[in-house]
């Protein structure tokens, strides 16, 4: 053991009586951790949620494609997306940290499987929904094929696609509080400090809140952005 | 005709997809060949006093010019260690009696030293080295209620033998441990403690609930100077002797400056020292960060 | 970076030998669960079945059923375990409560969209022929909503089974509690548990797909 100098003990300043009362809404430590603790973690749950439902979004794209054209590619791919979403999310993260380590990209490869389900089904559903007048008269019209799907089937099933993004997005921003559990980002990660720290209500309820704000947010935006691309229906 | 901008959304959606898929090639084939610096990659456990150490060592080692990535929050000592040896991390502070009983699965020693110096043997075997170990300990320990202590009459751990059936709680970890409910069982023939894993939760709010008979506590928790609870006896010793020191890898270790600075820090953390720490995060709301800040710089050392 | 040789796929297989060793504890873990699932949904179903049917035939509350279901799926389960937790203290019914919060919004809004979408030649015909409101939900948009209100309690299901692993954290018990426990049970413990709460997920949707098929009255419409 090492023998040195005792150490100087810094006062480090004591907590407002809200807080050590553990009150329901401390203002004090909301002003005070605001910059430190709630918006990094909420900047970090928009950025993982972001990523996941784009680089989601790509890949499913690429399979609905695949599933619509080659139809006896379907059933397989709606089952392999079908599966990822029966396992529990806690599982998943933990299941993938040999592979890909304690990143964000652990979290990722994760919360991309989840929205695939989504956004697959409903991105086939809805090319598969295109009215078959419509593609008549495209044929009628003298359209190519790849024609046909560019100016016909895939705007009328934008639609549906735009639905399942917003479930999506929605549905990943809710997995992404667990995150938390293997990488210390996401709002997830004031929940679960605060869980420990014998309930601090104050710090659950305000990182709670946010992720639900975040989500309503996020639905109330691509439900507008669905109304803005589908003025004919009323979705 | 469908309207123009929906079509228009439609290309930008498939050239969004095209555009991401490239992107990902692109950025992991980057990733794959980056090249590597010596770095510190510190681990940590889930609970306070964990995340202010990992704090302490990486702010430390940021002023003297290292790069040190953190990852924080990994786990209990097994899930760590897996970590440490998949090269997840190649540095987190451990506790010396958990390396000896929990991870090398050896008898319990019969002193402080000896305990390091088992601690030191095993993870040098396995191509790991520890560094100097903290003067402060921070050992489990049977923590109750006074009033429930009063109650039950009990003052060492053997004297819950005449209580007909009782429940402990803990990390999930400790079901499997010898320093915790293994030990509870084995060595003090505790057979009627009915174990409640906690994987978030603090002790002592299932304490204050009034939820659970007992539960394990670290004895530098900020609660336990609070005079409210009462840690048993260990008259058996299976809480061990736990003072921190770092494991880290041997090529980490052959750095004498990273060594020296890693001690330095070591060196300073008495129990009063880590003891107003973990107050200042745990009850107090301060940041670790912050409160690590402050420790280093008012000891020259940040 | 040193991955693929870290990584065993053995876990996969090992986690099948994890399930045979531990019958015994995950029999149980596996019952508390159940026991946990089934409540919450029990409840939702008192709770926003009937409502969902009512409105739904009254054709009113189409607000109500698109709020409830926005707002359902806006709710992150992890937050509502940690608020049940928080609130209730620790115990069953926090986490009771956090699930059936988080069942409501499938069954009810498609319970809804069920009924209210029957229809209207055969609902007025139905009420021609003189029979009461509640015949008519009962006996005419019932069996014909069938299908959409047996997929809601089916979304609903796998939900909370699948989310009540979460549970674990605060408590709950049940097969989460193997899930967040890798230090003791390792990662083949992990994964085996997960294999179960997959099955019961599997499970849940056949037994809803049966129970369905065997109440309707008629095949169902081809889409």
């Amino acid at each position: 053991m090492i023998v040195a100098s005792p150490p100087v003990i810094p006062n480090f300043g004591s907590a407002s009586k809200c807080e050590q009362d553990n009150g329901w809404w401390c203002t004090d430590w909301l002003h005070q951790h605001w910059g430190d603790t709630l918006q990094p973690a909420l900047v970090q749950h928009v950025e993982l949620s972001a990523i996941a439902v784009g680089i989601g979004f790509a890949i499913a794209f690429l399979l609905a494609l695949t599933g619509y054209r080659f139809r006896f590619l379907d059933p397989p791919i709606g089952v392999l997306a079908d599966f990822f979403y029966t396992i529990p999310s806690l599982a998943l993260f933990q299941l993938l940290v040999p592979i890909t380590g304690l990143t964000v990209t652990t979290v990722e490869v994760a919360l991309v499987s989840y929205t695939l389900l989504i956004l697959y089904r409903n991105m086939v559903a809805g090319l598969r929904a295109v009215p078959e007048e419509a593609l008549e008269v495209a044929r009628g019209m003298g359209l190519t094929r790849s024609q046909t799907f560019f100016r016909v089937e895939l705007p009328l099933a934008v639609p549906a696609i735009v639905a399942g993004v917003r479930i999506a997005a929605v549905s990943t921003i809710s997995i992404a509080t667990v995150a938390a559990f293997v990488i210390p980002k996401g709002l997830g990660r004031p929940i679960f400090i605060a869980l420990e720290q014998n309930l601090f209500k104050t710090e659950i309820l305000a990182a709670g809140g946010l992720a639900i704000a975040l989500a309503l947010v996020a639905d109330i935006l691509l439900v507008l952005m669905q109304r803005v691309l589908t003025p004919w229906s009323r979705a | 005709m469908v309207r123009k901008h929906t079509r228009r959304a439609a290309k930008a959606a498939y050239a969004v997809s095209l555009a991401v898929a490239i992107v990902i090639g692109l950025t992991t084939a980057a990733a794959g060949s980056a090249a590597g610096k010596p770095t510190v990659t510190i681990g940590t456990k889930n609970f306070t006093e964990q995340y202010v150490l990992g704090e302490l060592y990486k702010q430390a080692l940021q002023a003297k010019g290292y790069k040190v990535v953190d990852k924080s929050n990994i786990g209990s000592s097994e899930v760590i260690d897996t970590a440490l040896k998949s090269g997840k991390i190649n540095f987190y502070p451990e506790y010396t009696g958990v390396i000896v009983t929990d991870l090398a699965k050896e008898p319990f020693p019969k002193s402080a030293s000896a305990t390091y110096a088992a601690a030191l043997r095993w993870e040098q075997k396995r191509g790991f080295t520890l560094l100097s170990p903290t003067p402060f300990f921070d050992s489990d320990g049977f923590v109750m209620l006074k009033s429930t202590a009063k109650k039950l009459g009990v003052k060492t751990i053997a004297d819950m033998k005449k209580v007909k059936s009782f429940s402990y709680a803990g990390f999930p970890e400790c079901r499997t441990r010898i320093t915790c409910l293994l030990g509870l069982k084995n060595v003090y023939g505790l057979k009627q403690v009915k174990f409640v894993p906690l994987a978030s939760i603090s002790v002592y709010t299932l304490l204050d609930d009034g939820k659970i008979t007992a539960g394990d506590g670290f004895s530098t928790d900020p609660q336990l100077q609070t005079g409210k609870y009462v840690t048993l006896t260990d008259t058996k010793h299976i809480f061990g002797f736990q003072n921190v020191a770092p494991v880290l890898t041997k090529a980490l270790a052959a750095d004498p400056k990273l060594v020296k600075i890693v001690n330095a820090v070591s060196a300073k953390l008495t129990v009063p020292a880590i003891a107003a720490m973990n107050k200042a995060v745990a009850v107090d709301k301060k940041l670790p960060s912050a409160v690590a800040k402050a420790f280093l710089k008012a000891n020259g050392l940040g | 970076m040193t991955l693929a040789a870290q990584f065993h796929p053995g876990t996969f297989v090992d986690a099948f030998r994890f399930i045979g060793d531990n019958a015994g504890l995950l029999l149980s873990k596996t019952g508390q669960h159940l026991e946990l699932s089934l409540t919450a949904l029990g409840i939702a179903l008192v709770l926003a079945l009937p409502l969902g049917l009512w409105l739904g035939h009254k054709h009113r509350g189409l607000f109500l059923a698109l709020g409830v279901s926005s707002l359902g799926r806006a709710l992150p389960s992890l937050v509502l375990i940690a608020f049940g937790l928080t609130i209730l203290g620790i115990g069953f019914w926090n986490n009771t409560a956090a699930l059936t919060i988080l069942a409501i919004p499938s069954i009810l809004t498609n319970a809804y969209f069920a009924i209210d979408g029957v229809e209207r030649d055969v609902v007025e015909a139905a009420r021609g022929m003189g029979l009461s409101e509640r015949q008519i939900l009962l006996r005419v948009e019932l069996p014909l909503g069938l299908p959409l209100v047996m997929a809601g309690i089916r979304i609903a299901a796998i939900f909370v089974i699948a989310t009540a692993t979460i549970a674990a954290i605060a408590g709950g018990g049940g097969l989460g509690e193997i899930i967040v426990n890798q230090a003791s049970y390792g990662l083949e413990g992990v994964v085996g548990a997960s294999y179960c709460v997959s099955a019961l997920t599997l499970l849940a949707a056949v037994l809803l797909s049966l129970v369905t098929k065997f109440v309707s009255p008629r095949p169902e419409p081809k889409t």
